[in-house]
């Protein structure tokens, strides 16, 4: 697919004018990652604004004490890089690509070039970055409120879709008991008891490919404790 | 009358780094990576020793202000996930920070 018809798929430039979008595709290199490798790091300077073509990205943080938090799991025209961009800063997370993974980069300095000169582009960012907010709120109430266990049910039902009849969380190659645990702010031991607790009570059941919820509402109650 | 000592900003610490990876002759000729947040530097990039991932670790991690370094520098041999954290540095650096 041509280069420019991939950013319009992208709801945040879809609402550009052509040669705008134009302009971006122009300036927009594409390049690969294979998984496990460092895209940006925490505290380099952001010098540009990434745009997912395919495969799983993770932003993490890392503590003082040594145990990092996952931030965020991005995927298809998922965008990042873009809070550091607009507040001046350095990124605030290490990004690694999970799988192998196509990215478009966008130098900053064009971003911010466009966002000035374009108002819908620029409502657009901030929508985004409203909804990122609300995003990490969420991650401080569940970190900081809830148990692992209502946070595996949490995480769970929100990535559930229905196949065969059958409510599942789909796992990916990588989708390991690790990074799982980094999602959830926790270690792999206390991981795997929470999801074995869930799993004797008869909540879901835990397969080789996905996660079969079995009682979601039963899972919904755990997620609000 | 004792000198209070300023400690380093994270981006006075990356550049301090940058230096010395490009003046040490074991990463001069290396493509490091750099950032610093916090006062705990992140590292990443391709090396084909062992030797030049413990050199880049060990010369972030004598910069005076540095609380930490999390190696995430691809080598033969480099514990897997490539991460480490180094927290227990000598005690006069602990004061630094």
């Amino acid at each position: 697919m041509h280069k420019q018809a991939l950013l319009s798929n992208i709801h945040c430039f879809d609402s550009l004018p052509p040669e705008i979008q134009e302009r971006l595709a122009k300036i927009a290199v594409l390049r690969h990652f294979e998984a496990g490798q460092v895209i940006y790091l925490e505290g380099e300077p952001a010098e540009s604004v990434f745009i997912i073509k395919n495969g799983w990205i993770k932003a993490t943080r890392m503590s003082s004490e040594g145990r990092e938090q996952a931030l965020l799991f991005l995927h298809e025209n998922d965008i990042f890089g873009d809070i550091a961009v607009f507040t001046h800063t350095t990124y605030p997370g290490t990004v690694t690509a999970l799988e192998a993974v196509d990215l478009w980069v966008v130098p900053a300095e064009t971003v911010l070039q466009l966002a000035r000169q374009y108002p819908d582009l620029a409502m657009e960012i901030i929508r985004r970055m409203g909804e990122r907010v609300l995003y990490y709120v969420e991650l401080i109430e569940d970190l900081s409120l809830r148990s692992v266990e209502a946070r595996a049910a949490r995480t769970l039902l929100r990535n559930a879709g229905v196949k065969n009849e059958r409510l599942i969380v789909p796992r990916q190659a990588w989708t390991t008991f690790d990074e799982m645990a980094v999602r959830l702010g926790t270690v792999r031991d206390v991981l795997s008891r929470a999801l074995h607790t869930l799993e004797n009570e008869g909540l879901l059941k835990i397969e080789r490919q996905e996660i079969v919820l079995l009682d979601p509402k039963g899972l919904a109650r755990r997620g609000d404790v | 009358m004792t000198q209070q000592l300023r400690t380093p900003t994270d981006n006075e610490l990356r550049n301090i780094i940058l230096d010395r990876f490009a003046a040490d002759e074991r990463t001069a000729s290396l493509t490091l990576r750099v950032g610093v947040l916090n006062g705990v530097v992140h590292l990443a990039g391709v090396v084909s020793s062992i030797e030049a991932w413990i050199s880049a670790a060990e010369l972030a991690e004598d910069v005076s202000g540095v609380r930490g370094v999390v190696n995430r520098i691809e080598a033969p041999g480099a514990p897997k996930p490539a991460r480490t954290i180094h927290l227990s540095l000598s005690p006069d650096k602990k004061q630094d920070s």
